[in-house]
């Protein structure tokens, strides 16, 4: 199994035409080592959102690729995808992440059943419930908990599958400063347990403290680190 | 449980009033249904039922052209041999004029018709004796029972009045006699022989110089169904005697074909309300889908397939198609029950003929079922068309 579990090659995404046409992502190009963790920061409408979709196989790129486990994911049809997604993806949004239909286990174990592979579904979600402490919360149905311990079971389904990346936008936009950071430290300590990697939206670095990596985004354009080149910043 | 079923349930039963709006709309679709066929063809079997009862039996025999010349008690023992047969009994039927005077003077003269029937065998035949609600049934050569109908056109007669009865006999002379009224005869809803003057059949015979002859066997089985058996069984019997056999929907038809129609534009109309109960199911499952979006957006981003969603949408579709069917029938088989029970009329006269027609019953629930499943054919591909990163952009 190769190193790298996540490459984007010359992706573009523009969205509209003429003279609504927007250039959301331009050109962007880096490559993701398995367990890191990663951070994409820049400012609101920078292209984060867009550029987690592309990762996420949620939308397709104008232009470019998008590599995933080694796996072009560029032509693959929609039920691929959904599979694809279902099994190497996981993912963290920043509202309503849970079906407020089911339980937080139900919610958990969801994925494993969207795939239907139900073997130790249940056991396994139990187990993941308990490390990300929710053991309690389990049978409540998903709309009775709070927001961070929904963000919690979201983290947990993120991981039932085993995925080769979790995806996670703004995870604590919607959270208060305590419960952010302990959701936070949740996902550090679940990267380093099992060596996940994770690729985390947010325009709020500091939150976030120490991380493998940083990228900045900026007009559509990715820069390694937390500084854009001030070349860059003069030509804005 | 699939978690596509499990999810559909629970989506479902946390609308509660979604749920209830879909389903009273299928099941008050199949209730109507069910309520026209009680209404309806309980009306058309009682009829049917009253006419059998009162002039046609189950199966009628008449001569091709004029008076049945074999003996009556000859045909009627013969009828009685075959086992589906309960009893048969002769009638004849006339017409008579009847003076209606005041004072001594003759004020308008009726023609009613007559018939003559055997006050033994008739009423092991017809229910006609069992009308009878003042006084009693023909029982003497002398005595003539009359109709509500005939009798408030002469004048309110009472039971214990004479009657001067003249018929025409068969030589075109008049034969004028006189009768005691000893009954007076009254059908629920006035399908009986409310219009007619019923006396001893060899009065008639006498009065019409047809000595042993007979207009018509009522012939009533034990066994409605074997009607076509019995009447073909007596016709290849006697086939060279011009008789004429119907049973009861041949010697009904012409009294009842308008009615058919009827009922198949009142069962159109009965359809109709199950089309329009199958678009308040799509409305519904429109705005079930539309509350849904982000849920549907959540469930593809994490791996379900187009055609999971539509599977969740469709089996929801199942479940308000079988509740409402479920429902429906019972509320339709509830009414019938009732309308059964209390002997419901229709209008206030006739007492309609209540059947379960179970062939109808199920019938009316699979298409029932069948409509909210379709109905929910075209939500369902809607949600399945949600885009995931659409879907989760509403907030
Ligand atoms: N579906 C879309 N249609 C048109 N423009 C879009 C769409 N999605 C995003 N954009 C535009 O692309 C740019 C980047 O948006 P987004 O990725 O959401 O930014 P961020 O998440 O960094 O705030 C913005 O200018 C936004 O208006
Ligand atoms: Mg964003």
């Amino acid at each position: 199994m190769s190193d790298i579990v996540l490459e984007l090659k010359n992706v573009n995404r523009v969205f509209g035409q003429g003279d609504t046409k927007v250039q959301a992502l331009d050109n962007v190009t880096f490559s993701v080592k398995r367990g890191e963790f990663l951070l994409i920061v820049g400012s609101s409408g920078s292209g984060k959102s867009t550029l987690l979709n592309m990762i996420g196989l949620l939308d397709k790129p104008s232009s470019g690729q998008v590599f995933i486990d080694g796996t072009n994911t560029t032509k693959l049809s929609d039920n691929k995808i959904s599979a694809f997604r279902n099994s190497k993806l996981g993912f963290i949004f920043q509202f309503s992440n849970l079906l407020a239909d089911l339980t937080v286990l139900e919610n958990v174990m969801l994925p494993r059943n969207i795939q239907r592979t139900d073997q130790n579904a249940q056991k396994q979600a139990i187990e993941l419930l308990r490390s990300v402490g929710l053991e309690n919360q389990m049978h409540k149905r998903a709309n009775k908990v709070s927001g961070g311990q929904a963000q919690r079971a979201a983290i947990a389904r993120g991981l039932i599958n085993h995925p080769a990346i979790v995806l996670a936008d703004e995870p604590t936009g919607n959270l208060d400063s305590v419960t952010a950071e302990t959701v936070i430290q949740l996902m550090k300590s679940m990267a380093k347990k099992l060596n996940q990697t994770f690729v985390i939206v947010t325009h709020d670095r500091h939150q976030f403290g120490e991380v493998d990596r940083i990228i900045t985004i900026k007009d559509g354009r990715a820069f390694e680190g937390e500084d854009v080149p001030p070349k860059m910043e003069l030509t804005v | 449980m699939d978690y596509r079923v499990q999810l559909a349930k629970r989506m479902l039963s946390n609308k509660k009033g979604s749920l209830i709006g879909a389903v009273l709309a299928v099941s008050i679709g199949i209730l109507v249904i069910h309520v026209n066929f009680v209404i309806f063809q309980g009306l058309y079997d009682a009829i049917v039922r009253d006419l059998s009862s009162y002039r046609f039996g189950d199966v009628l025999v008449t001569d091709e052209e004029s008076f049945i010349t074999k003996s009556d008690i000859f045909l009627v023992n013969w009828f009685e041999r075959i086992p589906y047969v309960e009893a048969a009994t002769p009638r004849v039927q006339s017409s008579a004029a009847i003076n209606v005077t005041k004072n001594g003077k003759l004020i308008e003269e009726f023609r009613v018709p007559v018939i003559g029937v055997d006050p033994f065998r008739d009423p092991r035949v017809s229910t006609a004796h069992e009308t009878v609600t003042d006084g009693q049934y023909v029982f003497s050569r002398n005595s003539v029972v009359v109709g509500s109908r005939v009798v408030s056109d002469l004048g309110n007669i009472k039971v214990g009045d004479s009657l001067q009865i003249k018929i025409t006999d068969r030589r075109g002379e008049d034969q004028i006699r006189r009768f005691i009224v000893t009954g007076i005869v009254t059908s629920p809803g006035g399908q009986g022989l409310d219009s007619e003057i019923i006396m001893h059949i060899d009065s008639l015979r006498d009065m019409l110089d047809r000595d042993g002859e007979t207009g018509e066997i009522l012939v009533k089985l034990n066994d409605p169904d074997k009607a076509s058996d019995v009447k073909n069984y007596f016709l290849r019997t006697f086939p060279n005697d011009e008789f004429k056999a119907e049973t009861i929907e041949e010697s009904a038809e012409a009294a009842l074909s308008g009615f058919r129609s009827g009922i198949a534009m009142i069962n159109m109309i009965g359809y109709f309300g199950m089309m329009s109960s199958a678009f308040a199911v799509v409305t519904i499952q429109m705005m079930l889908v539309s509350s849904k979006t982000r849920e549907v957006g959540v469930m593809r981003a994490i791996g379900a397939k187009r055609k999971d969603i539509l599977i969740i949408f469709i089996v929801q579709g199942m479940m308000i198609g079988a509740l409402g069917a479920g429902l429906g029938t019972a509320m339709g088989l509830g009414y019938t029950f009732y309308a059964k029970e209390t002997k419901m009329t229709f209008a206030g006269s006739i007492p309609l003929e209540v059947s379960y027609d179970w062939e109808k019953v199920i019938q009316t629930a699979l298409m029932a079922f069948s409509l909210a499943v379709i109905a929910s054919i075209y939500p369902s591909y809607k949600a399945t068309k949600l885009q995931p990163v659409e879907a989760m952009r509403y907030v």
